[in-house]
């Protein structure tokens, strides 16, 4: 098995949390929002995972252990947000946030 | 690890904790009276602030305390909690915004659906405060201000029938998102830079290791992240917005609580054992400490997010016609304000900045009360629908009126007392931090347009005809409002009278803070 560089783990996860971040910018649809939030957060949990195999075995732990609660975490952003969407689909009927106009000066 | 001494450390959670599961526990047996909700929030806040203060070392509360004296503001450890003084000082803050927030929503609609989760919320999301005014660790930091976080997206769209509460929701919650990602990506740089993302981690090994470039990229994204969450330029806009449409109390626990969880997270990351690592060999003196390690370049980052929040929070609020965006730009301008404290980081910067969060405190979410008390009455969101209320409300208006000034930074008021202490202490610091204090002087002074502006329309212009007849200006707003309304008042001119009582208190635990990593 070819070992891989700490380079090369870096550019994926940095190019993970820059589609997250275009998705979370430019999507208007709710639930593509979501899953834009998704992949972000992912790429910070992919960091912990592999930053965790680089080091030591005791910081290497906590890595793992962090990991984990963090994608606790967001599954628990993902259950809010799917509230807030069947809220709003239920109030006017579409999950297009480009819909959302009332708050504006 | 689980001795009875270890969970002592945390009563005032425990009782935030125990008080939110009540409630939710009164929900499922079938008590529906939101007076009882009410009744449970509040105590349950009050036994948790007295707990605080008696941790705090306050005389007559001592036999109270729950911590021994000496386990508070030890040196850095690498357990995931540690108590420090201003740890305890903004738990007191935290409690009390939530106090004055539980406290006000009694007056609510009495039959109002789903009372038990407004309150269970707001203990919730101050159980998420609490936690991260002793966190240790960056992750534990960053996972309770996401407890804060989730619990207050739902309480803005608390109003679910309302389209401007939940588009608030939607908008607060896809901002949160967007900062929580940018937050925790920063900090697993920072854990592969340092391998560890303890406090005492990430302070040895900045000593060891300096800033790889990694660790830089990390701080600058938790900049970003923290930025969002204390609503600094350009991570601002959002909340105009979700102070707009959120109901009107919790628009007061968004400015007057969970915003300073914001200022607390950078005093942890920025000022605190962090970046003094590198002094861990050499310790300077009191008087100017920490910053002076601080990376040239985040400093002066720091330095001019700071000025565009205050200045661009002001032009903003001057242009703005309706009332509750005009408390929000100014909310904007003074979290520009306390993020001098961060900047200059000596122990004088640090008790300006939290006497502004404790000034704040009163201010903003007594104000943003007032809006909701008038908004109850039936008057409309714009400035001039106000028009006139001085005559017909005097002592609310009065209320808003001080309110309003002490905003402003009028002598005899609280905003006076914690901006001079917060100013005279970036001058005294010297070096560029001056211009911090002069653009703060000149941004207070063009403050003062738009409160006096507020406070011609209330006193001086003529009421529109249609609203003199308007008989439902003359109820009542609730006796639980009105409190809220009168602790905030009283507290803003009795701390402008004479801040001693709680400036010493804060001094001590400032100096402290910056002692820890030594």
């Amino acid at each position: 098995m070819t070992e891989l560089s700490v380079a090369s783990l870096l550019f994926l996860s940095a190019t993970l949390l820059a589609i997250g971040l275009f998705g979370i910018l430019t999507r208007r649809n709710f639930i593509l929002l979501l899953i834009a939030v998704e992949i972000g957060m992912n790429a910070a949990i992919l960091n912990f995972v592999y930053f965790a195999g680089f080091s030591g075995t005791s910081h290497g732990l906590s890595g793992q252990a962090i990991a984990v609660v963090l994608v606790g975490l967001a599954a628990t952003e993902v259950a809010v947000g799917l509230a807030i969407v069947l809220a709003l689909n239920r109030q006017r009927g579409s999950i297009n946030i480009g819909d959302a106009t009332t708050l504006k000066l | 690890m689980f001795e009875t001494d270890f969970i002592a450390t945390f009563t005032p959670e425990l009782l935030v904790l125990g008080a939110a599961l009540l409630i939710f526990l009164l929900d499922v047996v079938g008590v529906r009276r939101l007076e009882a909700f009410g009744a449970v929030a509040v105590s349950g806040i009050s036994l948790a602030f007295l707990a605080v203060v008696a941790d705090l070392g306050f005389a007559p509360l001592a036999v109270l305390r729950t911590i021994p004296a000496g386990s508070v503001d030890l040196p850095l450890s690498a357990s995931l909690t540690a108590v420090t003084s201003l740890g305890l000082v903004f738990q007191a803050i935290f409690l009390v915004s939530a106090f004055l927030v539980a406290l006000a929503s009694l007056s609510r609609p009495s039959g109002e659906r789903g009372a038990a989760v407004f309150f269970g919320l707001v203990l919730m999301a101050t159980l998420g405060m609490l936690l991260a005014a002793v966190a240790n660790d960056l992750i534990f930091l960053l996972l309770s201000v996401e407890v804060t976080g989730i619990a207050t997206y739902l309480l803005v769209g608390y109003t679910r029938k309302d389209a401007r509460s939940l588009e608030a929701a939607m908008k607060f919650y896809i901002v949160g998102a967007l900062s929580s990602t940018l937050s925790f990506f920063g900090a697993s740089l920072l854990f592969g830079a340092y391998g560890g993302t303890g406090f005492l981690v990430l302070a040895r090994q900045t000593a060891a290791l300096g800033y790889p470039a990694l660790a830089l990229a990390g701080y600058a994204l938790l900049i970003a992240g923290l930025g969002f969450k204390l609503t600094l330029v350009p991570f601002h806009a959002w909340a105009v917005d979700v102070y707009d449409g959120a109901p009107d109390d919790v628009s007061a626990f968004l400015a007057g609580g969970s915003k300073k969880i914001g200022i607390f997270a950078f005093f942890l990351v920025f000022v605190g054992p962090v970046l003094a690592a590198p002094a861990l060999g050499r310790w300077c003196s009191l008087s100017r400490c920490s910053t002076l390690q601080l990376p040239a370049t985040v400093e002066l980052a720091l330095g001019i997010i700071a000025i565009l929040t205050m200045t661009v929070g002001n032009v903003l609020a001057l242009m703005q016609p309706e009332m509750k965006r005009l408390l929000a730009y100014s909310s904007i301008s003074q979290a520009g304000y306390m993020l001098i404290g961060v900047v200059v980081g000596t122990s004088a910067a640090l008790t300006g900045t939290t006497l502004q969060v404790v000034a704040h405190v009163f201010m903003k979410a007594g104000a943003f009360l007032v809006v909701a008390a008038v908004v109850g009455l039936g008057v409309g969101p714009r400035v001039d629908d106000w028009k006139g209320l001085g005559r017909r409300r005097p002592y609310l208006m009065l209320a808003f009126a001080l309110m309003l000034l002490s905003l402003a930074g009028v002598p005899l008021t609280v905003g006076f007392v914690s901006k001079f202490v917060l100013f005279s202490s970036a001058v005294q610091a010297e070096g560029w931090f001056v211009w911090l204090a002069v653009a703060g002087l000149l941004n207070s002074a063009l403050s003062v347009f738009y409160y006096v502006r507020v406070l011609k329309s209330v006193y001086l212009d003529a009421p529109a005809p249609s609203a003199a007849a308007d008989a439902r200006l003359d109820r009542p707003i609730g006796v639980g409002r009105t409190a809220a309304i009168a602790i905030a008042v009283i507290a803003i001119v009795a701390l402008g009278i004479d801040p001693q009582p709680i400036l010493g208190g804060i001094q001590s635990a400032t100096t402290h803070f910056l002692q820890i990593g030594a």
